[in-house]
């Protein structure tokens, strides 16, 4: 697919302004949902038809959640949470819908709301997009300047307010309930479920949270139809344009969009994308959805659809679709060393195999990288990571911190003995550097 | 008179859903809804009460479930992640505190999985532990031990530096609580006493991840009415309480059930002593009363109960005190009342006294024929302790008020009470005060004076005052926790507390002195004890014949004969 969807209107000139949205066809969805006398049920059937899936990590199909929020709820208020909160390493995606089309993501969250009968939605943004918040704040004054946000839009009837909350910094504000606690005031750590967010959510409420990307989706869905939608892609349950985030190690990093299921190799080498690796250096290694995600070696990336099934096949996942290269002078050790600090540093440290087991495979890792290690070590670290995940703590932040270890250890066992052995890298700076590491 | 209100295992809430409204009439001929669950603990079937938590069924079903978090009064936080147990039919394993009971939920306890991920939990709770039990004062009474060594492995594999927390380690973080958190294992039962009981929130986690600690929001103190508890929440050596810290090995101390003397609200507590000598006082459980909670002031009171100045009965020979025999001095006293006519007699009873002992002291005013007979109280400000359910309120600086009136010490028709005495309306010959601890009649030297006016004065005393020098006739009398007997609280519940060591002689507890003066005056037998008196109460004294000895025990029996500090719970 070259058709661009989702970024079409990324690098136009002054696309951030609402009139150039309206240039461009802008908007138009909402008219037709709030005009054409769809009901909240019609739009959410035609999310389900739609086969579209959660962009945000978990791939949770988006109509079937939407569908949560109980019929009756009781006279209180049902909130949508747009996730801006993009802080899965190696994803800047939404960040570049926001900054670039932020009249995009707004609609997804007016038609979204409206899908659900949300009368307050909230965008939550990472603390860091200082200037996407700002983009966005413009942008709503925009909307609601034209009448597409505040009361009685389009004279529908449908009223909506939505409020931009800057985060504050913290990684585990981007899981669901973390988020909800963080917009309520409080200590960001994810909740206990049940009670499902659908069920009791943000001030206690049903509350559905939706990722960027996801919400800008519905804004196509409605355009152009659930049947367009289900096409793109390798099949009807990995459906719909996709972004994709390529860092690392090649000549054209940035982001891209493709039909979901796009190749790995292709995303790495295509002309379209990232056009192969820096200076030609082979692929090491490749972290395909994030630093969440499971590593894949270079023999696994021969055949590997980028979608949700695709990766789960591989025993990895999509998540946020970032996608790490590590050539060959990547040295794992000091990769998964670096991961493993990032999560340490992020747990938000209310369960204990998870505050206590993020250090622990971070100094064992920090270990074996400076030459201090042993051999058993390698063991250790398979071991403190499979105690640490799989229902031992609330949210699923212990699982994410393990599939670096476990997969780079898993895979790339040799040289984590090499690096015990000789007290150095196997490759990559320290290799050329002993006496440093050994120090 | 007493509360007879079944007491239940703490509905400590299974984490709970919306708010459900009042459940709709049910049709006549439908069943009544059934209000236990059968669940299956290792395939057992158990029939538990459907507002407990998990943890709390499976211990009604014989089971422990190891845990820190997990309290029966405070919110479900589900963050420790000891209580893990496998639940059929769902695969990954489940955190105890936060499964919702339902009818055939199968919860199994002994699984090869769950005894590892015990195991795999109390070594990462340990890696940053210090391990300083040897100096730690929680030593004996700490979860973080007993669930090691229940649940956990010898040998850790953690061989990297431990945490520290430079600045945060042995300092006070209030008037009571000195917070150490280089032992802290995270569980926020304190954080969540703060906010949820207490209602004030002092204390808050900074930082996060491996770094996280507890401590005070912008260093303001931990100072609510209540923050001893928040050690005592604690299942670790992180906070203790600055009176009880280094004074003895917890144990050591041997636990006497007993009622707090501090006010009218009477929470229960455990008297622990070791050697005659109090060391602590710390709550039991009683979720009428005080729940599983105690005051500061009334916690710190316990180290009063060590307060012995009066040694030795004394008498006044013209302008000289002499040391004389409790016999003897009973001996003076009962013959300056019978050289005084009935109506000059006064007769002061206590609010700081047993049931038994005040109404010993009227019985002998009736025997007397004296009408003159009143009970002293101190007021104090209000105290305030939270039951299972509701605020109790106390406003008295004493235990016992209402259920000295009950004994009835009140000015007979034609008698005169304390006030008519200290305003000078009415002048006794004779003067007997049971307890003399009273600012109200011995803090004020003009009072002390006034009452200096009868003829004799004798007063019984543990501490020495203005009253306790000016008296004729001193009698050495017992603290607390050297006797045993009841009090009757703000609410009219009867509340008895046990002697926890007899006290060093010649002192002897008001009862026993009162019973000499009864027996001198040719009234009662010098056999009776507390229980004998307890039972021509039960036989007398209206409101108070329901008051079995089966009541009387108080708090909830975790075991047949036995009782359970919250310092273990």
């Amino acid at each position: 697919m070259s058709e661009k969807v989702l970024l079409a209107r990324v690098g136009r000139r002054d696309s951030r302004s609402i009139e150039s949205y309206l240039e461009d066809g802008g908007y138009e969805a909402l008219r037709t949902v709030l005009t054409d006398g769809w009901t909240a049920e019609k739009l959410t059937d035609e999310v389900k038809k739609s086969g579209l899936r959660g962009r945000g990590g978990a791939g949770f199909p988006t109509g079937v959640k939407w569908t949560f929020v109980p019929k009756d709820t009781k006279g209180k208020p049902v909130y949508l949470l747009c996730n801006a909160d993009e802080s899965e390493p190696g994803t800047f995606k939404d960040r570049l819908l926001m900054e670039e089309d932020p009249h995009q993501v707004i609609e997804g969250v007016i038609l979204s709301s409206y899908a659900i009968k949300c009368r307050n939605a909230y965008i939550y943004i990472r603390g860091e997009f200082y200037l996407g918040a700002r983009i966005l704040n413009r942008a709503l004054e925009e909307a609601y300047a034209k009448g597409f946000l505040g009361q009685n839009i389009l004279g529908s009837g449908f009223s909506l307010d939505v409020t931009v909350h800057r985060g504050a910094g913290a990684y585990i504000c981007g899981e669901e309930t973390g988020l909800i606690e963080s917009l309520e005031g409080k200590r960001g750590q994810p909740r206990i479920k049940p009670p499902f967010p659908a069920l009791v959510g943000v001030f206690g409420c049903p509350t559905i949270v939706n990722n960027v990307e996801t919400l800008a989706c519905v804004v196509h869905i409605v355009n152009r139809g659930a049947e367009w939608f289900a096409k793109i892609g390798r099949n009807e349950k990995n459906s719909g344009p996709k972004l994709y985030c390529l860092s690392g190690q090649v000549n054209r990093p940035g982001v891209y969009e493709a039909a979901m299921g796009l190749q790995m190799k292709e995303l790495l080498f295509g002309t379209e994308y990232g056009q192969g690796m820096k200076g030609g250096r082979k692929v090491k290694a490749v972290i395909p959805g994030g630093a969440s995600a499971a590593m894949l070696t270079a023999e696994e990336i021969e055949d590997c659809p980028l979608d949700f099934d695709g990766l789960a096949a591989k025993k990895s996942m999509l998540g946020s679709a970032a996608i790490i290269v590590m050539n060959e002078d990547t040295c794992i050790v000091e990769a998964a060393q670096n991961l493993s600090k990032f999560f340490a540093h992020e747990s938000c440290g209310q369960c204990t195999p998870c505050r206590e087991g993020t250090p622990w495979l971070h100094k064992v890792l920090t270990r074996i990288e400076t030459g201090r290690g042993r051999l058993e070590d390698i063991d250790l670290l398979e071991k403190i990571s499979n105690q640490m995940a799989n229902g031992m703590t609330i949210c699923v932040f212990a699982d994410a911190a393990i599939a670096p270890v476990l997969s780079s250890v898993g895979k790339f066992r040799e040289e984590f003995r090499y690096h015990v052995e000789r007290k150095h890298c196997l490759v990559g700076r320290g290799a050329s550097r002993p006496e440093l590491v050994t120090a | 008179m007493s509360d007879k209100t079944p007491m239940q295992p703490g509905a400590g809430g299974a984490p709970s859903g919306p708010a459900a409204g009042a459940p709709p009439p049910s049709p006549p001929s439908a069943p009544p809804p059934k209000d236990t669950y059968t669940v299956l603990f290792d395939g057992k079937p158990i029939e538990v009460p459907r507002n407990v938590n998990l943890i709390e069924a499976a211990k009604l079903a014989g089971i422990e479930i190891p845990h820190f978090c997990f309290h029966p009064r405070l919110s479900v936080v589900g963050q420790c992640r000891m209580c893990l147990v496998e639940i059929e039919g769902i695969p990954k394993i489940q955190a105890a505190c936060t499964t919702p009971l339902k009818d055939g939920l199968s919860v199994k306890t002994t699984t090869e999985k769950v005894v590892q991920s015990r195991a795999a939990n109390m070594e990462f709770l340990l890696i940053n532990h210090p391990l300083d039990c040897p100096i730690c004062d929680q030593a004996g009474e700490c979860k973080l031990q007993d669930n090691s060594f229940g649940y956990g492995d010898q040998r850790s594999r953690y061989d990297e530096k431990k945490r520290q927390y430079a600045g945060f380690d042995r300092t006070p973080i209030g008037p009571h609580v000195i917070a150490d958190m280089t032992r802290c294992i995270q569980c926020t039962r304190c954080i969540r006493f703060c906010q949820e009981i207490a209602g004030t929130g002092e204390l808050t986690f900074l930082d996060r991840g491996g770094r996280t600690l507890v401590w005070t929001h912008d260093g303001k103190p931990l100072a609510n009415d209540w923050s001893g508890c928040a050690a005592d929440v604690c299942p670790v050596g992180a906070l203790t309480t600055r009176e009880f810290r280094f004074r003895s090995r917890v144990w050591y101390l041997e636990k006497a059930p007993s009622v707090c003397p501090g006010c009218n609200i009477g929470c229960n507590i455990s008297i622990e002593n070791r050697d005659s000598v109090v060391y602590r006082f710390l709550p039991r459980l009683n979720p009428a009363v005080n729940d599983y909670w105690l005051c500061d002031y009334g916690r710190f009171l316990s180290e009063s109960l060590n307060l012995r100045e009066i040694e030795k009965a004394s008498a006044r020979q013209g302008d000289a005190v002499q040391e004389v025999h409790v016999p003897a001095a009973i001996g003076r006293i009962a013959e300056a009342i019978r050289g005084s006519a009935p109506e000059a007699v006064f007769f002061l009873g206590s609010a700081n006294l047993s049931n038994e002992e005040n109404y010993l002291l009227r019985k002998i005013a009736d025997h007397v024929g004296s009408p003159n007979r009143d009970v002293v109280v101190d007021t104090s400000r209000t105290r305030r302790m939270k039951s299972k359910t509701a605020w109790v309120e106390g406003d008295h600086a004493s235990a016992n008020y209402a259920g000295a009136k009950d004994m009835g010490l009140s000015p007979s028709p034609g008698g005169y009470g304390l006030e008519n005495v200290l305003s000078g309306k009415a002048q006794p010959e004779v003067v007997f005060v049971a307890d003399a601890a009273f600012s109200k009649i011995a803090g004020d030297p003009e009072k002390v004076a006034v009452l200096r006016r009868a003829r004799f004065l004798a007063v019984a005393a543990r501490t020495a005052n203005a009253l306790t020098s000016a008296a004729d006739v001193v009698l050495p009398a017992a603290s607390l926790a050297e006797k045993e007997g009841t009090f009757t609280n703000v609410q009219g519940r009867v509340q008895k507390f046990e002697r926890a060591f007899l006290p060093k002689p010649p002192a002897r507890p008001h009862w026993e002195l009162l019973l000499l003066l009864a027996v001198a005056m040719g009234f009662g037998d010098r056999n009776w004890t507390p229980l004998d008196l307890r039972r021509r109460i039960q036989a007398e004294v209206e409101g108070y014949a329901d008051v079995t000895e089966e009541e009387l025990k108080g708090g909830i029996l975790m075991k047949k004969g036995t009782f359970v500090s919250v310092g273990a719970i």
